[in-house]
């Protein structure tokens, strides 16, 4: 099918790594798009990063995932066309900060967000892909409270359970504490710890284990966690960057950590999803699927 | 440079008579092409060696050339190159990333470059980068292909979902070794041809009668299954020479001759596969029509519904404006 071309670009809205994002409208339909501009690398070709997004995204249609509708390519320049989103739940949250204070979002929408969060990475591991840097910059919401999973450029899918997997996927402050001891073998589990990140970001404003390296990081999970010990982990000693030297810790009263940060009287329930998103042990973390049919979301259970 | 925009919907597999459409544009010699594929599935399979890169690299590499020649021009002096390339793109696709130094440096020793000057080196990664776009873009931009499970681990999967021995499962993945030359990766997808080479195993070992495999439960079906079992014969029967099975040590006491698989296909029954309607051929301008690399902007879907949504949204602007 030949057509005069068929986007006009307008303003520019992100800068990344390996693109630039354009606002653009799809002059048959007029459907506002996002239009990723790859920058083509002139050492290494096609960043990886693109190639994992291509390959992935365009097998996945949820409505709790940024569709990608095409690729162009034009002379040299690659283009891959989204589904237009007008904010992130980082500047979202953001937004709703003055200063140094920091508030976080209302129950009812930390369910919502948490809810379609949930969905959307139970959407992708029931399809075999891993999403591998779940954070607020990259969960995409739009006017009408809809969020939406973008950025793939990590993912990778998982057919058979190898162990060659990257340790150097998620940011840092998402990382699961398997992945930041050198654990190569993870799989669903390391979104989930992500999830459980961002589920008590949204409730305190403020990003729960905010380390400046891998040893601060896995610092500060510790002191609110506990210290690991193979009885409550089993092999944890194994792992390649283990410390045996760490000093033991009990863990912390999640629910006073949480409420000391918020105004919202907080339940038992939430505190007990959130415990079951940040188990240490990966093993025994919930999976999306169980974390949506956990009792927090009753009223969305009930419902449907 | 036209300044229009083009709208594909991609087409992973193509059957033979697609494909040999396809080639009508893109290889004038059909026995140089051959002899050439050959040898640079012999260099790449020594550059993944030297790269100490896993199979999977090379079933990506080959689907990726294959792919490349049914649309673009075969042209004897390129094939290296297009083959590096392909390996290249490949190891991204597999996550098994190499940086495109190292490609193109061991590729210019496995081929025996003499002399090789930093300059020589450039101008050969520049080639390679270059083509892969084009690469890329003979695929549509569709990874579903070479993404999860490659044929030496559905091997392993379906070959203990039917309960076969290791010696069975062995003698496939060594089958399917010689399948990677073959354009019957372009033509049916891995998971078929897993079962095919399976079921070839199972008749050289001559050990378990091949079952009675219901193939919807393997998600294909028989003419696709029927496809590769017949063309993996026909290339042990036509180009027995070209077989690396021969050669393997594990193999030797089967004493394996091109009669032993004319015996086998004889026994096989009526030789069938993939068919397409000639007419529908005809009108079909994916393989029909040589490729415009020329329209500016050309633009990938995966799925018919995004090429239906558009043209309906055209036909309406249209009687909007009449």
């Amino acid at each position: 099918m030949v057509a005069p071309s068929q986007f006009k670009q307008l303003e520019k809205v992100g800068n990344g790594t390996y693109a630039t994002v354009y606002k653009g409208l799809n002059k048959t339909t007029g459907v506002y798009v996002a239009l990723k501009e790859v920058k083509l690398d002139s050492e290494e070709g096609t960043p990886s990063t693109a190639i994992r997004e291509i390959s992935l995204m365009k097998e996945l249609k949820h409505d709790n995932i940024v569709r990608l509708f095409d690729v162009i390519h034009t002379e040299n320049k690659l283009t891959l066309v989204f589904e237009f989103m007008d904010n992130d739940l980082k500047k979202f949250m953001d937004n709703r900060n003055k200063g140094n204070s920091h508030k976080g979002l209302e129950m009812d929408l930390v369910k919502y967000f948490q809810w379609q969060l949930l969905q959307g990475v139970a959407f992708c591991h029931e399809n075999r892909i891993l999403h591998r840097d779940l954070k607020p910059q990259n969960l995409l919401i739009n006017n009408r409270g809809q969020l939406k999973l973008g950025d793939f450029g990590l993912a990778r899918a998982f057919g058979i359970p190898v162990n060659t997997f990257s340790s150097e996927v998620v940011t840092l402050w998402y990382r699961a504490p398997d992945v930041l001891m050198g654990s190569r073998n993870y799989c669903t589990s390391i979104d989930i710890w992500s999830c459980g990140c961002i589920l008590a970001e949204m409730i305190m404003g403020k990003p729960l284990f905010p380390g400046s390296n891998d040893e601060e990081q896995l610092k500060l999970i510790f002191d609110t966690m506990g210290t690991p010990v193979e009885q409550t982990w089993p092999q944890v000693t194994q792992l390649a960057k283990y410390n045996p030297l760490l000093p033991p810790h009990m863990p912390r009263d999640l629910k006073q950590l949480l409420q000391n940060n918020t105004e919202e009287v907080l339940d038992n329930n939430l505190v007990d999803l959130l415990h079951g998103l940040l188990q240490l042990n990966p093993d025994a973390r919930l999976s999306a699927r169980d974390a949506l049919n956990h009792p927090w979301f009753a009223e969305y259970n009930h419902a449907n | 440079m036209s300044n229009q925009s083009d709208l594909v919907l991609s087409r992973p597999y193509l059957t033979k008579a697609q494909l040999q459409r396809c080639q009508k544009y893109s290889i004038p010699d059909r026995r140089a092409y051959n002899q050439k594929r050959l040898l640079v599935f012999k260099y790449l399979g020594q550059l993944c060696v030297q790269l100490k890169l896993p199979r999977k690299v090379l079933e990506a590499t080959m689907y990726f050339y294959h792919r490349y020649h049914a649309f673009n021009k075969f042209e004897t002096e390129m094939c290296y190159d297009v083959g590096t390339s392909c390996l290249f793109l490949s190891c991204k696709q597999v996550e098994t990333f190499k940086r495109i130094g190292e490609v193109c440096s061991t590729a210019l020793k496995v081929r025996n470059v003499p002399r090789v000057t930093p300059d020589i080196l450039d101008a050969f990664k520049k080639r390679v980068i270059q083509m892969e776009l084009r690469v890329l873009e003979t695929c549509s931009f569709d990874y579903r292909i070479n993404n999860e499970v490659h044929i030496d681990e559905f091997i392993i999967k379906i070959g203990r979902e039917l309960s076969f021995s290791y010696d069975c499962c062995r003698l496939a993945w060594l089958i399917a070794f010689d399948v990677l030359k073959l354009e019957l990766l372009i033509t049916v997808p891995s998971h078929t041809i897993a079962l095919a080479v399976l079921k070839l195993a199972c008749e050289l070992l001559d050990e378990i009668k091949w079952p009675n495999v219901r193939y919807n439960l393997f998600e294909t079906d028989a003419p696709s299954f029927n496809e590769a079992y017949f063309d993996i014969l026909n290339f042990y029967i036509n180009v027995f020479d070209a077989c690396d099975l021969k050669d393997h040590d594990a193999v030797r006491d089967l004493n394996l001759k091109i009669e032993t698989f004319i015996e086998i296909k004889k026994n096989a029954g009526l030789e069938y596969g993939l068919t397409v309607n000639p007419i529908a051929l005809d009108k079909d301008d994916y393989v029909s029509k040589e490729r415009n690399f020329g329209v500016k902007e050309r633009r990938y879907v995966l799925k018919k519904d995004s090429l239906l949504e558009e043209s309906v949204s055209k036909k309406r602007s249209i009687s909007d404006v009449s």
